[in-house]
């Protein structure tokens, strides 16, 4: 049987994800054994000019340009996968559809305005069908892995739709707002084994919120604790403006 | 054998020590911020005896949140092997309250259909407890579920005393630890009366906290099924599921096949789950028969004080106060309870 074909390609983003598989050390060796890949900007200059089985897109889609090879490469691919926050939620780059587009480029391109045109930050599901998603800043190596799994063997995956505070309390931590410290963890999604919480950071929402976010009592939970409710507002946007429409 | 027998406090740091060397020895040490959480210990000196519940509870012992249950091949045929991840653990300074917990957890865990998991690993625990001597924190309500004495569930249950643990001896593994540690000394008849004065002030301290009897609250939930309290409990809640996650008697749980990347091999596993996770109670076609967190949290309740008083004539409420404790909106068991019954009067 032949192996899959898979190629790893990036829009906006630090392509810091795909360094993640890079570093998977000797699971990757496990997952090249079982793929065959065929484009991967950060550790090969080959290029495939055929058809993908699966394609890894990291990033995402803030001018047309990226638009146009994303559209090219869902056409050239039988399974999509989405990875990082940037591809699955917009990310970071959302933070710039907080504002009016125009003051956005103003602010960052001066009086070259036009030699730059930006569009709105959309998450590649805006946009194009994603058959998998693994969202976070960057991706958790053992959900990577879950996903590759699940698209190898033609299963579904989905991400957790529960919050990061019950693998938090799986991990025994003190929590957060113990501390005294505002956490997104009560309303982002599970599935990254409160990775940043075991290493004494926050969680700072990187996963994409819940499908039901309960907000207003996530401000009723900062009054109980005395912390500012902007404070919260302002983390919340920080990964998830572009999924505000 | 004498059923009981008084252990010098001084000589508790060797007693530790033994047990340490016995086998995996597990008890509460402290995490900073008040919390605690079971670990494996072994000395002394490592554990907090005077300690609030941890935030797991010891069923994590008896029912892990991530379990194997069984190997599975596929290069040839459909190959099956059941496996059991056990070995032997001591717990050690057990307060009554979870004591009740694993009770509970064997009811449910005995019941048809009996699981072999549970109960395999349930047979490679000792469990010594420890008294309490007076409440944890305010948010216990132990006293109304009468889980502030000791009720049996254990191999040695250990009172601390003035200058002595006194230990009741309830099973033969209690014995054969008592008899080869060799540091047990006969009871006095000075140290069973310091034991009758110290349950004498128990029963001051511990009165029931809320103004009704456990036997009385199917009735309630009956009564206040859809009461204002659940509506005003589901605007609070943000379902993140820590109630169920630190309750002691909570075993709800997934089941999911996690292939080897060569995918002919994998496991099946058990996951803990939670009925307050909004997909918990999503079916096929996408309907969903708890949608709203109010109706979550009901669940939750009737989950503890009202369906299981049916099934096995028992509260699956232990009083130890964890979910309201790591309720970051603040939703009290006690407070809900005594809202519910206000509002029926």
């Amino acid at each position: 049987m032949s192996r899959p074909k898979v190629a790893f390609f990036d829009l906006a983003c630090c392509e810091g994800c795909q360094l993640q598989v890079a570093n998977l050390g000797e699971e990757l060796l496990d997952i090249l054994g079982r793929i065959e890949l065929v484009e991967f900007r950060e550790i090969m200059s080959e290029n495939w000019p055929g058809r993908y089985d699966i394609a890894f897109v990291e990033g995402s889609v803030v001018n047309d340009e990226a638009e146009e090879r994303l559209l090219e490469i869902r056409q050239r691919s039988d399974i999509l996968i989405a990875y990082g926050s940037c591809a699955t939620i917009g990310g970071i780059n959302g933070i710039k559809n907080r504002r009016p587009i125009a003051e956005v480029q103003h602010a960052v391109y001066g009086e070259r305005i036009d030699w730059f045109p930006a569009r709105p930050t959309r998450a590649l599901h805006h946009l194009v069908r994603v058959d998998y998603s693994i969202p976070g800043c960057p991706v958790y190596p053992p959900e990577l892995i879950k996903v590759i799994k699940a698209a190898l063997a033609g299963l579904p995956y989905v991400v957790p739709d529960y919050a990061v505070c019950v693998e938090c309390k799986f991990n025994e931590n003190v929590c957060m707002y113990d501390k005294g410290v505002t956490c997104l963890g009560p309303v982002t999604r599970a599935g990254c084994n409160s990775w940043c919480i075991n290493h004494g950071n926050i969680c700072y929402g990187c996963r994409g919120l819940v499908s039901n976010p309960n907000q207003a009592g996530a401000k009723e939970v900062l009054r109980r604790y005395r912390l500012d409710p902007d404070r919260i507002v302002d983390k919340m946007t920080m990964y998830n403006a572009a999924m505000e429409r | 054998m004498d059923q009981q027998a008084l252990l010098p406090q001084a000589r508790l740091g060797e007693f530790v020590a033994f047990l340490a060397a016995r086998q995996k020895l597990i008890g509460p040490v402290a995490l900073g911020y008040n919390q605690y959480k079971f670990a494996e210990v072994t000395s002394l000196e490592e554990l907090s005896l005077d300690y609030l519940p941890t935030i797991l509870p010891p069923k994590k012992y008896f029912l892990p949140y991530h379990e194997r249950l069984l190997s599975y091949d596929l290069s040839d045929g459909q190959g099956m092997e059941p496996v059991v991840e056990v070995e032997d653990i001591t717990l050690f300074g057990l307060h009554t309250c979870d004591l009740a917990g694993i009770q509970c957890l064997n009811m449910v865990f005995s019941d048809h259909p009996r699981d072999l998991h549970y109960l395999t690993r349930k047979h490679h625990m000792t469990l010594i407890g420890l008294e309490c001597t007076d409440y944890c924190d305010h948010y216990a309500n132990c006293a109304m579920l009468r889980t502030h004495l000791p009720k049996g569930g254990y191999d040695l249950f250990m009172t601390e005393m003035n200058d002595h643990y006194y230990v009741d001896v309830n099973t033969y593994t209690g014995e054969v630890l008592v008899r080869e540690a060799d540091l047990f000394e006969r009871v006095t008849p000075l140290a069973l009366k310091e034991l009758r004065s110290l349950r004498d002030a128990k029963k001051k301290i511990f009165q029931n906290e809320l103004p009704i009897r456990y036997q009385d609250m199917p009735k309630l939930f009956d009564d206040t099924c859809d009461s204002e309290v659940w509506t005003q409990v589901g605007d609070k809640c943000l379902a993140c599921g820590n109630c169920t996650n630190v309750c002691p008697t909570c075993y709800c749980f997934d089941m999911a096949d996690e292939p080897e990347l060569g995918l002919t091999r994998g496991h099946r596993v058990r996951i803990w789950d939670s009925c307050q996770h909004e997909t918990f109670a999503e079916v096929a076609g996408g309907e969903n028969f708890r949608g709203q967190r109010s109706e979550r949290q009901r669940h939750r309740f009737n989950r503890k004080f009202h369906f299981p008083l049916e099934r096995y004539k028992r509260v699956f409420c232990t009083g130890c106060g964890r979910c309201s404790r790591s309720c970051m909106a603040g939703i009290d068991l006690k407070e809900t309870l005594n809202a519910l019954i206000d509002e029926r009067s």
